[in-house]
């Protein structure tokens, strides 16, 4: 049977032997591709629902037609020359002028058609003017207003989602080495702390800090007159990182620690690890190769879902904590009806939570050798 | 790292305890177990589920569970007494350097994420037995030629590969350092018949090719007749009859072995299968005297008591009041 086996797989298979990583190179790329079409698919759905909402499915454009025809009427009546103007000429004239006006912004296109037109100007970004906000710099431009307050975004929730995944794989390993200790038991008890959202925390977190120690600003990015230089701008960002940080940070840590170290304590009870020990690997080797490497995919998908939670939590934590992110910026756009940047702040998030779960994913398909573009077709 | 001594016994045991800890109290998984075997020859230990084989094999490999209550006796791997090593010098110059396992559940035992040479080659790496890395995926190379896993397989992750190979492969793993003792763990119990009797085939041409010792502890007694050279049973956490395979298939002494030898099917021969009635003692609170006693169709009186383990022929050790 043996030789019968071998001389079947030999042939493709010496090359095969040979470069291993070429094949893990063409299994990610692939699996990254259809992953990247898959994303897409969804941000294009998400942003379409999007405009058809803030569209109100097209009742919008009546209320602009409204809009037109009294704007028309108002300038009309300040021109003096009207008066001359017999009373089927005058309505002619209007009638005339408001059509040019929706030709101009394009609603004489039924908003069927129209709906798609806005679908590829906000896919690509080219999400025309604000009607109310403005940049720092004055523009009006969506586009801008939204670039400029992305990074604030970023900075914050970057440092606090690395922070939480290094401490909370540290922590749950930890603990999962230590199952049942007073540590342990600690931290099981202090999970219920995450049924509260972070901004919950942050407005403890200032009233404390900020209000009665007084050791740490109430919010913003930076103090009042921006530092002038690089390095006092960012120790400056730094001290106002920390409350929005730890805001996100205790809502989140117990919770992830718990679930990650079941994981751990899951996986380490695997015939493998028994294994490893047999085989005389020292316990942090075991750790590294035999609990935490088949570990990671089951972890990194639990963290892709966090991630998807945590965003949608942003626009309420940035408000409380004055912070000139993208979430404060819907928040603001909606309280003075900003269609234009509602539906931009919105394609961004779309775009953000795309991007993060097709990072995941990518990341996801490294650690685990399982996961592959196709049920039977990849298998060799 | 090997030592030449007069004593030709490869593996001493002496009164081997291994008691679990539980919520209903101490099991006695391994009790008083005391045997020695020679170098390059195969001891085949059977008995019943959760008569303590497996915990044998534990016992000897030091792989102990948390809930350990009791870990005594004396092992000698060579002339060299283990008991008295410190848990990481055990690591370092016994663990698969001289001892190594072949575990219950190779489908299991092979971490998902890891290609499969990389594993077999890692406990030369661990334990620095080559120099280089190329050295120790020739080394890998050799182990996966002795069991018969094609060499393309080498590349390719557990999940890739049948019940059979990944069998193979833990078999590689376990020779591919070269030790004095592998313990296998029912190697064949997940298999199909014929996948069973191909790694058999391969354990056999092992054992005539290089020699090792081999442990192999099994419930088919049928099937483990064509790799014996000695014979171990255990019952209820005590071994009951240690001697020759030849004895032991032929003509074994304990009540409990021959209900054994005649629960298993024959070819041409018409017989009746025998079973032995009830089932094995709990290993919580096991009898006072004989734990096979209530079992036992010869029982008498004497029973009430333990008996010793007797060396009743030369290698020959039973431990039952009939063969004193």
């Amino acid at each position: 049977m043996t030789s019968i086996e071998y001389q079947r797989s030999t042939a493709p298979a010496t090359e095969r032997a040979r470069r291993p990583w070429v094949d893990t190179l063409v299994r990610i790329f692939r699996y990254a591709g259809v992953r990247l079409i898959g994303s897409l698919f969804a941000v294009v759905i998400g942003v379409y629902l999007t405009v058809l909402i803030a569209n109100m499915g097209g009742y919008v454009d009546d209320i602009r037609r409204g809009q037109i025809r009294e704007a028309v009427v108002l300038s009309m009546m300040s021109n003096p020359e009207i008066g001359r103007l017999s009373s089927e000429e005058y309505q002619a004239l209007i009638e005339k002028q408001v059509e040019v006006e929706e030709r101009r912004l394009g609603l004489h296109i039924p908003f069927p058609i129209r709906s798609f037109r806005y679908l590829w100007n906000a896919l690509t970004l080219n999400l025309g003017y604000a009607e109310q906000l403005t940049s720092d710099s004055g523009s009006k431009l969506v586009r801008l207003i939204i670039l400029e307050r992305l990074p604030a975004t970023l900075v914050l929730f970057a440092t606090a989602y690395i922070l939480l995944f290094i401490l909370a794989i540290s922590a749950a390993l930890f603990l999962s080495r230590r199952y049942g200790s007073f540590l342990d038991k600690v931290v099981v008890a202090l999970t219920p702390s995450s049924a509260a959202p972070g901004w919950f925390y942050g407005i403890f977190l200032i009233l404390i800090f900020a209000s009665a120690l007084k050791i740490l600003p109430f919010g913003g990015l930076v103090d009042a007159p921006p530092p002038e230089s690089r390095i006092a701008y960012f120790l400056s960002v730094c001290k106002h990182l920390v409350l929005p940080t730890a805001a996100i940070f205790i809502s989140s840590i117990f919770l992830t620690i718990y679930s990650w170290r079941t994981f751990f304590l899951i996986y380490s009870s695997e015939d493998y690890v028994e294994m490893a020990k047999a085989k005389g690997l020292s316990s942090s080797q075991i750790e590294r190769r035999y609990v935490l490497r088949p570990t990671l995919p089951t972890i990194i998908t639990s963290f892709a879902l966090m991630l998807i939670g945590l965003w949608t939590g942003a626009i309420v934590l940035e408000t409380v904590f004055n912070w000139p992110g993208l979430g404060r910026l819907l928040y603001q756009a909606i309280g003075m009806h900003d269609t234009p940047v509602i539906v931009g702040s919105t394609v961004i998030y779309a775009y953000l939570l795309a991007v993060t779960v097709f990072l995941l994913d990518i990341i996801y398909a490294l650690v685990d050798p399982r996961v592959k573009v196709g049920a039977g077709g990849a298998r060799p | 790292m090997r030592k030449t001594s007069s004593d030709s016994a490869l593996l001493r045991i002496e009164g081997l305890r291994l008691h679990f800890k539980t919520m209903r109290g101490t099991v006695q998984a391994v009790d008083d177990v005391t045997f020695s075997l020679n170098r390059g020859r195969t001891l085949v230990v059977v008995g019943e589920s959760g008569c303590g084989k497996s915990s044998l094999a534990r016992g000897i490999l030091r792989l102990l569970p948390r809930n350990v209550e009791t870990y005594s006796g004396k092992i000698y791997l060579n002339g060299d007494e283990l008991m008295c090593l410190t848990d990481e010098r055990f690591r370092r110059e016994v663990r698969w350097v001289r001892m190594s396992m072949v575990p219950q559940a190779a489908m299991n035992s092979l971490n998902p994420v890891v290609r499969v040479e990389d594993q077999v080659a890692e406990p030369l790496l661990v334990h620095k037995c080559v120099t280089t890395r190329e050295e120790a995926y020739e080394r890998a190379r050799e182990a996966f030629r002795m069991v018969g896993v094609p060499l393309d397989f080498m590349t390719r992750y557990p999940f890739e590969l049948s019940g059979g190979m990944r069998q193979r492969v833990a078999l590689a793993m376990a020779l591919v350092t070269d030790p004095e003792l592998v313990v296998l763990d029912e190697p064949t119990s997940a298999l199909d018949l014929l996948t069973q009797a191909n790694i058999m085939n391969v354990l056999k041409q092992i054992k005539k090719d290089i020699g090792v010792t081999f442990i192999l502890i099994t419930h088919d007694i049928a099937t483990s007749s064509e790799l014996a050279d000695d014979a171990a049973v255990m019952y209820a956490g005590q071994l009951v009859e240690f001697c020759d395979a030849g004895r032991f298939y032929l003509d074994p002494l304990h009540p409990y072995s021959r209900g054994l030898m005649g629960s298993v099917p024959t070819l041409w021969e018409r017989k009746d299968l025998m079973f032995i009635p009830g089932q094995p003692p709990s290993l919580l609170d096991p009898p006072k005297g004989c734990r096979f006693a209530e079992r036992c169709p010869d029982r008498f009186d004497k029973c009430e008591e333990e008996p010793p383990l007797t060396e009743v022929d030369v290698g020959h050790w039973v431990k039952c009041w009939l063969h004193r």
